[in-house]
């Protein structure tokens, strides 16, 4: 059982009234203080399981606890303790960056005097400082995003739910997003739910990963034990001459398992083996390879290992699927 | 404590964009001011017609029916709102953000209320401008405006009521249409007495020609069945407020 800043979700279930379930009974602890990634494809059921844990829709079955209350019985406290950034930024575009911040604060029951200059350090905080005072139908993506999440850390949250909090965005303002939920964490110790489909975020931001398609949790754990879970890294030779080839794999045999690759020649590399080995017994035999790249683990490798598809097969599919469904 | 700031915040931010954006509020001016231009000018001779027996006057007679369907319009206007907020997904905010979601309603409901009351003021300014007598005095124009009131509170709970439960802009005409045809069944141009035939059985038995009549018995100074318009105005107001507290259990369910 976590303390007051956790999550905790046991047999959690959600169905739709015309849909297969969207949260098929998950399970997962998020403890205090911790980054936890919930990383899936389009569809998996990330944000149903954000929407059931914010209190906006109630489970079919199961328990969750968020910050050691109740969603189905204790809703208005969890509300009260929370933060949420949606996948779609709640925003209304008639209304500027501080009037938002404002009616945030009065929501969550800022007290009076606070709620300006906690709106102004926001507004800094997330770089709106010249937007400030504009109408949101003005702003670009990352604005809107920016403006969510300040939106999201006005009552100073425990406890903070970002779905997908940079979907969309261009690579500059996702980094920016990415430095301030590492430093909400690392200033406030504050406990991050995090969804993504993207493979990097989940890499960089969480201390832990919960891997979810079709509505079951595949797989969880650190990055790095997920990564090591499905195996070594693997050694990619680029030949100088399609001639080089044979001779090359010949020569990689040596250092472990081949891999089929039409760009180059790969081997998974063999236990107690590292890059270093080969440099050294290239040089030693004076084989001619045009680059030699060491290619760790991803987490895609581990979705791949535990659902047979790619990341990114998983979001088509999902795509298809919606496709069909609206057909 | 809580529960007062979501109230104001959500009726803060629900009048800060009428008021702001003369697209919102201008319709809700606009439409009860061309009514009563229209009827109370243009309809003036109808109080020549033998057997209507109204001392305060034609203009007086309209004001009455204009003021409380501005009333049941503000309602229904904002009821607009509130589906657009359901369907932009604005209302996710205010559900992940309110501890006791009742205020939402609430908040929306006394922004209705503000919002109707600048538009009774610049309608009773202008009826007296132009010439409105009144009979009754103070404690009754007290009675027309609360009775007005409470037909805004139903307006607003109807409204909202469809539309947290259908949660799109789409659903504007099923606000609209029932209150449009409950408000013009009713005595709108001449008193019961002289309707005729089908429409004088409808409004004979539509609870609005009970709030109408009283309401011009207000301005005439004399005014009936008091105590049975109110029960009325106050028991479709019950009705509705559960009817709206409803649709917003049934948007909870959805997930907003």
């Amino acid at each position: 059982m976590t303390d007051g800043n956790g999550i905790e979700v046991r047999g959690l279930v959600r169905e739709y009234k015309k849909g297969p379930r969207a949260v098929d009974g998950i399970d997962l602890t998020v403890e205090p203080g911790e980054i936890y990634g919930f990383l899936g494809p389009n569809g998996a059921g990330k944000s149903t399981t954000v929407h059931v844990l914010t209190t906006l829709l109630p489970p079919t079955a199961g328990t969750a606890l968020v910050g050691g209350y109740d969603v189905v019985k204790d809703g208005p406290r969890i509300r009260g303790l929370i933060g949420v950034a949606l996948q779609e930024a709640a925003l209304d575009p008639l209304l500027t960056a501080r009037d938002h911040l404002r009616l945030q604060a009065t929501l969550q029951s800022v007290p009076k005097e606070q709620r300006s200059s906690r709106a102004d350090e926001l507004i800094h905080r997330v770089g709106l400082v010249e937007a400030a005072d504009r109408k949101v139908q003005g702003y670009s993506g990352g604005m809107k995003r920016r403006l969510d999440l300040a939106l999201a850390l006005v009552h100073t949250p425990r406890i903070l739910f970002l779905d997908e909090p940079t979907t969309g965005l261009d690579p500059q303002s996702r980094t920016d997003i990415w430095n301030e939920v590492a430093l909400m964490r690392r200033e406030a110790g504050v406990t991050v739910f995090l969804t993504t489909q993207y493979l990097e975020e989940a890499d960089v931001l969480a201390d832990r990963v919960g891997i979810i398609d079709a509505g079951k949790i595949v797989a969880e754990g650190t990055p790095a034990e997920l990564k090591a879970e499905i195996g070594r890294p693997s050694v990619h030779a680029i030949p100088r001459t399609e001639d080089d080839r044979p001779k090359i794999a010949e020569f990689l045999a040596r250092f472990g398992e081949p891999l089929a690759s039409t760009r180059d020649v790969a081997v998974r590399l063999g236990d107690g083996l590292g890059l270093t080995d080969i440099v050294r017994a290239v040089d030693a035999d004076g084989v001619d390879i045009a680059d030699l790249e060491l290619h760790a683990p991803t987490l895609d490798d581990v979705f791949l290992a535990k659902t047979g598809r790619t990341l990114e097969g998983a979001a088509e599919e999902a795509e298809e699927a919606q496709q069909e469904k609206r057909k | 404590m809580s529960y007062w700031n979501v109230v104001s915040a959500v009726a803060w931010r629900t009048l800060k964009n009428a008021l702001t954006n003369p697209q919102i509020l201008l319709p809700t001016m606009m439409f009860p001011l061309f009514f009563f231009t229209a009827f109370a000018g243009g309809l003036s001779q109808v109080s020549q017609v033998p057997g209507f027996d109204f001392p305060p006057g034609y203009t007086a007679f309209q004001f009455v029916f204009v003021l409380l369907q501005s009333a049941a319009f503000g309602g229904v206007f904002t009821g607009f709102g509130v589906a657009r907020d359901f369907e932009g997904g604005f209302a996710k905010r205010l559900m992940l953000a309110a501890p006791r979601r009742s205020g939402i309603v609430a908040g929306y409901a006394l922004a209705a209320f503000v919002r109707w009351v600048l538009v009774a003021v610049m309608l009773t300014v202008i009826a007296f401008a132009v010439g409105m007598n009144v009979g009754g005095g103070a404690v009754d124009l007290v009675g027309l405006f609360t009775l007005a009131a409470l037909v805004n509170l139903c307006g607003f709970f109807w409204a909202g009521g469809i539309a947290m439960r259908f949660r799109t802009i789409q659903a504007a005409p099923l606000m609209q249409m029932p209150v449009f045809l409950i408000l013009f069944f009713a005595p709108v141009y001449v008193p019961l007495e002289l309707l005729d035939g089908w429409i004088e059985g409808v409004a004979s038995v539509n609870p609005v020609t009970y709030l109408l009549e009283t309401g011009r018995g207000f301005v005439a100074g004399d005014a009936p069945h008091i105590a049975g318009a109110f029960a009325i105005a106050i028991g479709l107001g019950l009705f509705f407020w559960v009817w709206a507290f409803r649709g917003l259990r049934n948007a909870e369910a959805a997930g907003a």
